[in-house]
């Protein structure tokens, strides 16, 4: 049995930022690392991922792969899942400080598609969607903070 | 170290700030620090200009106008891009229909854009009341006033007003010539269907404003950067597209005539036109 303070260190996560050029910050994270650039950023050509990138990104990581391994649990087969993820700032002009703004720079919407490929029915894939979205972290914060919009779509 | 220099901008869309990130390195590059400030209109631009918390405004027309107004007629015109001189807006009918005149438009419906737009409703009225027709009266105006506050640098009200006259339900609508190019170009507008009908007189757009204070060693090395930009250097051409310009010229205020008539005429800063 673990003692508590193991218990905790399990289930407390850590990661390590600093910061290493213009808008530019590293994370480390146990043996790993990657680059975290503006907080939302406008330029197509930017070298850096945005924080608002990554964030979609790992909402949509959740649903794809926690779809996948929930499948997988449940023997429901699953060849393929893919999802695209679009967010939005409730005022982009507020986050770039322009006065007059009248907005917040929080997320106002974020939307998810999620296209599984599969053989199995949608009803008997609806309840394994049900259940991921209830136990996918960034998932169930968000959702009940802003406009989350989820679509599910199944096909062979 | 020498503070930099404050410059303001209206910016409509976010992506304009990477522009101006860009302009801003520039210039850091060329030994001008400068800040950039951004404002969601020229109305709270030009107040902080007034108030002395920036030093450069890049102002539109009816901007500088506001300025001046503001500032007893002390402000000074440092600089504008080259495409800013000289523009003139059309007039755009149906090719086949009955208008063949500016004449013909008594008792028809002319689209603009906003209300605030120089290009798309202010000098456009003005010069049909030059030639005789007074609008609201020998014509009717369909306005659209998209994103007000921006002075027409959001296209959306001219577009809208096109669209109007394409549906039918305007007899003509007015653009500056730089949108009749483009729209041309990319098919927004067939040239089989629609031509333009006339012009306006000659009018420049935007430029740098500064107060009358503004410090003789401060402009030499605002303009000095500017200046120093070259079209023909490959690294400039990237930000100059970006501006949409080939090169900077020297501020000047004798193409702004039309518009100061036009606001006059319509007590615009009065809030006399509705």
């Amino acid at each position: 049995m673990a003692s508590k303070s193991n218990t905790d260190e399990a289930t407390r996560w850590s990661v390590r930022v600093s910061q290493t050029g213009k808008d530019t910050a590293n994370v480390f994270v146990r043996k790993h690392q990657f680059t975290v650039g503006a907080a939302a950023q406008f330029d197509e050509e930017s070298r850096q991922v945005s924080g608002l990138e990554y964030v979609l990104g790992v909402v949509g990581a959740e649903l794809v792969n926690g779809i996948t391994s929930l499948a997988r649990a449940r023997r429901v087969e699953i060849d393929h899942a893919e999802a695209v993820i679009q967010g939005e700032l409730n005022d982009p002009l507020a986050y770039l400080g322009v006065v007059g703004a009248t907005g917040h720079a929080g997320i106002e919407r974020i939307t998810a598609k999620v296209y599984l490929s599969s053989l199995e029915d949608e009803a008997t894939i609806r309840p394994l969607w049900d259940e991921i979205l209830e136990r996918s972290p960034l998932v169930r914060t968000l959702r009940p903070a802003i406009r989350f919009e989820l679509n599910l779509k199944v096909s062979p | 170290m020498q503070s930099p220099i404050v410059v303001g901008a209206v910016i409509y869309d976010p992506k304009v700030t990477v522009i101006w990130n860009i302009i801003r390195d520039f210039f850091e590059e060329n030994r001008c620090p400068m800040d950039v400030r951004f404002y969601v209109n020229y109305e709270l631009m030009v107040d902080a200009l007034i108030k002395n918390e920036l030093e450069v405004a890049w102002n539109s027309p009816l901007a500088w106008l506001d300025a001046q107004k503001r500032s007893g007629g002390t402000c000074r015109a440092l600089a504008m891009r080259d495409t800013d001189r000289d523009r003139i807006s059309h007039y755009v009918v149906r090719k086949n229909g009955s208008i063949k005149s500016l004449a013909d438009l008594r008792g028809k419906t002319v689209a603009f854009g906003a209300k605030d737009s120089p290009q798309a409703t202010l000098i456009p009225m003005e010069w049909l009341h030059q030639a005789g027709l007074s609008v609201g009266t020998d014509c009717q105006a369909r306005r659209f006033d998209v994103k007000v506050g921006l002075h027409g640098d959001h296209v959306g009200g001219e577009l809208d007003a096109f669209q109007c006259l394409a549906s039918g339900e305007a007899d003509a609508s007015v653009m500056v010539d730089l949108n009749w190019d483009r729209w041309s170009q990319d098919g927004t507008i067939s040239p089989q269907e629609f031509i333009v009908l006339g012009s306006t007189g000659r009018f420049d757009h935007c430029n740098f404003s500064v107060k009358q204070d503004f410090p003789a060693e401060r402009e030499k090395q605002f303009l000095d950067a500017l200046f120093s930009m070259s079209y023909d250097n490959p690294k400039h051409r990237e930000m100059m597209d970006l501006e949409g310009l080939t090169k900077w010229e020297p501020g000047r205020t004798s193409g702004y005539d039309l518009l100061s008539r036009s606001v006059d005429r319509l007590h615009f800063f009065e809030g006399a036109m509705k």
